[in-house]
């Protein structure tokens, strides 16, 4: 009797496997944010400028906690979240990856409406932090 | 209703309540933004010689050039944390003198501060002037540099602020530009501040952008 090897299923990457890679993209940018957060002075006012202005501004803290070291901590969790699949595990990335999207929308409008300045680095979390939230509503609705 | 619609609804629901708080918490210290303080002058360039907008003595082996963007609030911390310290261990002493490209990158008040900048060059007051505006400094771009802004930050300087901002739209203010602009390009400067280093007449280098530390100027500067 011959054995035929079955055929591999080539698997599309699960929402799970994407928030994860998104969450890393993240932690990247919320860590460089951090950084320069604390060494002070950068980022520069580069020709594409704007994150100065937000890094200074009244918004840059949120009760005292820089809101760069909010969303490293956020990523964090979030990460931490994702070790489990179950309904619970998927509960708390949903409320977390939503209330990271809520703040940054709320933080984006800041930038357009008061601050004139836009930060292209808060731009890219708040893109990781919008695809989190729709991941995340779509591990949620499945059984 | 199933549960998977519930659970979506009690994330939702769990997260507005976050981010309401956070929003909150946000908005109130917004709102807590201080207005910028007056215009002041300091003692930092008291008996210091400035000639067409260089600081110290014009034969001090080393030049130390500075671009910025007036509206630039790093430009302004750089100001404040490293030109006293140049100043009082470069400049005075003979060592080194200090010039400054004001570019206007980041909007249109950035170049209405640079031409009345070149307007208190004229009179031999462009640092004081700059020094001045940066200890009145507002958000970017939020029509900050209005006239009376100029004139207040002319008057802390030592600066005549009616000639200065009718020297604001001539030739010389225009040249002053056009100087900022080239040697950015030339030496490839395209973020404020950032900081050349010139020995003699050897062509300049770029030391580096943002708040230099002491120790990396001393380097610079040895």
């Amino acid at each position: 009797m011959s054995r035929v090897a079955a055929p591999t299923a080539r698997r599309l990457p699960t929402a799970r496997g994407l928030s994860f890679a998104v969450a890393l993209a993240g932690l990247g940018i919320a860590g460089y944010l951090t950084v320069v957060h604390y060494a002070g002075g950068e980022p520069v006012c580069a020709i594409a400028h704007g994150c100065a202005t937000v890094q200074k501004s009244a918004y840059a803290d949120l009760a005292g906690v820089p809101v760069a070291l909010l969303g490293l901590l956020g990523y964090l969790a979030i990460l931490g979240s994702l070790a489990g699949d179950g309904e619970r595990a998927r509960t708390v990335t949903a409320v977390l990856a939503f209330s990271g999207f809520g703040l940054s929308a709320w933080l984006t409008w800041i930038e357009v409406a008061e601050l004139h300045a836009i930060c292209i680095w808060c731009v890219g979390s708040a893109l990781c932090m919008t695809a989190l939230a729709g991941l995340s509503a779509v591990r949620l609705m499945r059984p | 209703m199933s549960h998977a619609p519930r659970r979506l609804l009690a994330a939702l629901g769990a997260s507005a309540v976050l981010v309401a708080a956070g929003v909150a918490v946000s908005a109130s210290g917004g709102t807590k933004a201080a207005t910028p303080p007056a215009p002041t002058a300091s003692a930092t360039f008291r008996g210091i010689p400035e000639h067409d907008g260089v600081l110290g003595d014009p034969k001090a082996p080393l030049t130390l050039t500075e671009y910025v963007d007036l509206q630039c609030p790093v430009c302004a911390e750089a100001s404040a944390q490293t030109l006293p310290w140049l100043v009082e261990n470069y400049v005075r002493p003979g060592k080194a003198k200090l010039e400054l490209r004001t570019l206007h990158f980041i909007g249109p008040d950035s170049e209405r501060a640079a031409h009345v900048a070149a307007g208190a060059e004229q009179q031999g007051r462009l640092w004081p002037f700059v020094e001045g505006f940066y200890a009145a400094q507002g958000q970017e771009n939020s029509g900050f540099v209005t006239d009376d802004f100029l004139r207040s930050v002319s008057k802390a300087a030592g600066v005549d602020a009616g000639k200065a901002l009718a020297a604001a739209d001539g030739e010389f203010a225009m040249r002053r530009l056009e100087r900022a602009d080239s040697d950015a390009t030339r030496l490839g400067v395209n973020a404020t501040p950032t900081f050349t280093i010139a020995r003699g007449d050897a062509a300049p280098k770029v030391i580096g952008s943002g708040v230099l530390s002491h120790a990396k100027l001393k380097a610079a500067l040895k």
